[in-house]
């Protein structure tokens, strides 16, 4: 998992809207930095990175909601929350198909093809949810919810 | 489960002072959660607890820089409880999913050994069963849920324990205390503290 980028400059009497701002524009940043890498099948790292991301720009963004214009805010957290959740239907395959091996590597042969099948049947769902992110990135980008992010950061300063 | 609202946030107040507050509710919240998490039969209580503990870890976090090395062992904390709390959900998540597959392989093996006792059958000879395409894998998934059964009464007699720990070393209390602002220091005398 990807150690969250630092944010610089703050400090305990730094204005809570400055931190807000700069907290929401580095953990932004962050998120869209994963994009291609959450797309790729074939290493699940990638989807669990930009989840993680996803869910510190949502804690961001709630812990420092006071600071946001209310409406934007809201709109954004909940696109943000969208985001999170189809990144989570694609990454609890993931966490299930892994355990499940490590599982059925304990247990007697004979009961091994039992887990398989229910692995079978996870991956399957890997691969309509993988659909479903690619959804959900692509309509991230045509509603400009980077730039909405980095403007709502700038709301906060002013 | 919706957080409980923060009163009293001022945007343009010192970072420190806000995340003191937040913490406060958040920790606040955890703790009375916790009883009814504490009760083996409400699973839905334990996920709110894990959100809550979510929600305590992500703000202390993300308030370490205005709250300092006194919101470390809170993270630590929070994120352990969050991550043992986690495995019990999963568990509550996969079992049903378990059962739901091994319900749905033993309707497809009844109707393999039915197709195979033929239309007209008077009877089904009980040396079909084993022969039915699915007998193998529905075995293992026996194996699988009573795994996941298991595991999840072992870990929440874990949880148990570890709330015990978290109470008897006053964890809400030690934290609030290691976040909470400097004492001011004693104006020095004009002599200096002569006697």
């Amino acid at each position: 998992m990807a150690k969250a980028k630092p944010i610089r400059g703050l400090a305990p009497d730094t204005r809570f809207r400055d931190a807000a701002a700069a907290a929401v524009s580095v953990r932004a940043a962050e998120v869209f930095t994963f994009a291609d890498a959450a797309l790729d099948l074939s290493d699940i790292e990638g989807v669990h990175d930009m989840r993680v991301a996803t869910r510190r720009l949502r804690a961001a963004l709630e812990v420092f909601a006071p600071c946001f214009p209310r409406k934007a805010h809201a709109g954004v957290l909940k696109e943000v929350k969208a985001l999170a959740d189809r990144l989570g239907e694609r990454r609890d395959p993931d966490v299930a198909i892994e355990e499940l091996e490590a599982m059925a590597k304990e247990f007697a042969p004979a009961d091994r093809p039992g887990v398989a099948g229910l692995v079978d049947e996870l991956r399957a769902e890997q691969a309509v949810a993988n659909d479903t992110v690619a959804r959900a990135l692509a309509e991230v980008q045509e509603n400009g919810l980077a730039e909405r992010l980095e403007d709502l950061a700038e709301a906060a300063r002013a | 489960m919706r957080a409980r609202p923060v009163k009293g946030l001022e945007p343009d107040g010192p970072f420190s002072d806000n995340a003191r507050r937040i913490v406060k509710v958040r920790v606040d919240e955890l703790y009375a959660l916790a009883p009814k998490a504490l009760d083996v039969d409400r699973p839905k209580k334990l996920h709110d607890l894990r959100i809550a503990a979510k929600r305590l870890r992500y703000v202390l976090e993300i308030a370490r820089p205005a709250l300092g090395k006194g919101a470390a062992d809170g993270v630590r904390t929070a994120k352990a409880l969050q991550q043992l709390l986690g495995d019990i959900h999963d568990c509550d998540e996969m079992l049903p999913r378990v059962q739901a597959h091994a319900a749905d392989r033993r309707a497809a093996d009844v109707d393999d050994l039915t197709r195979r006792a033929g239309r007209n059958a008077r009877d089904l000879k009980p040396g079909l069963a084993p022969a039915a395409a699915g007998a193998d894998r529905n075995r293992g998934l026996e194996t699988l849920a009573a795994h996941l059964a298991a595991r999840r009464r072992v870990l929440f007699a874990r949880f148990e324990r570890e709330w015990i720990r978290l109470e008897a070393r006053d964890f809400r209390g030690t934290l609030l205390a290691a976040i909470s602002p400097p004492e001011p220091e004693a104006p020095v005398p004009a002599d200096g503290g002569a006697r």
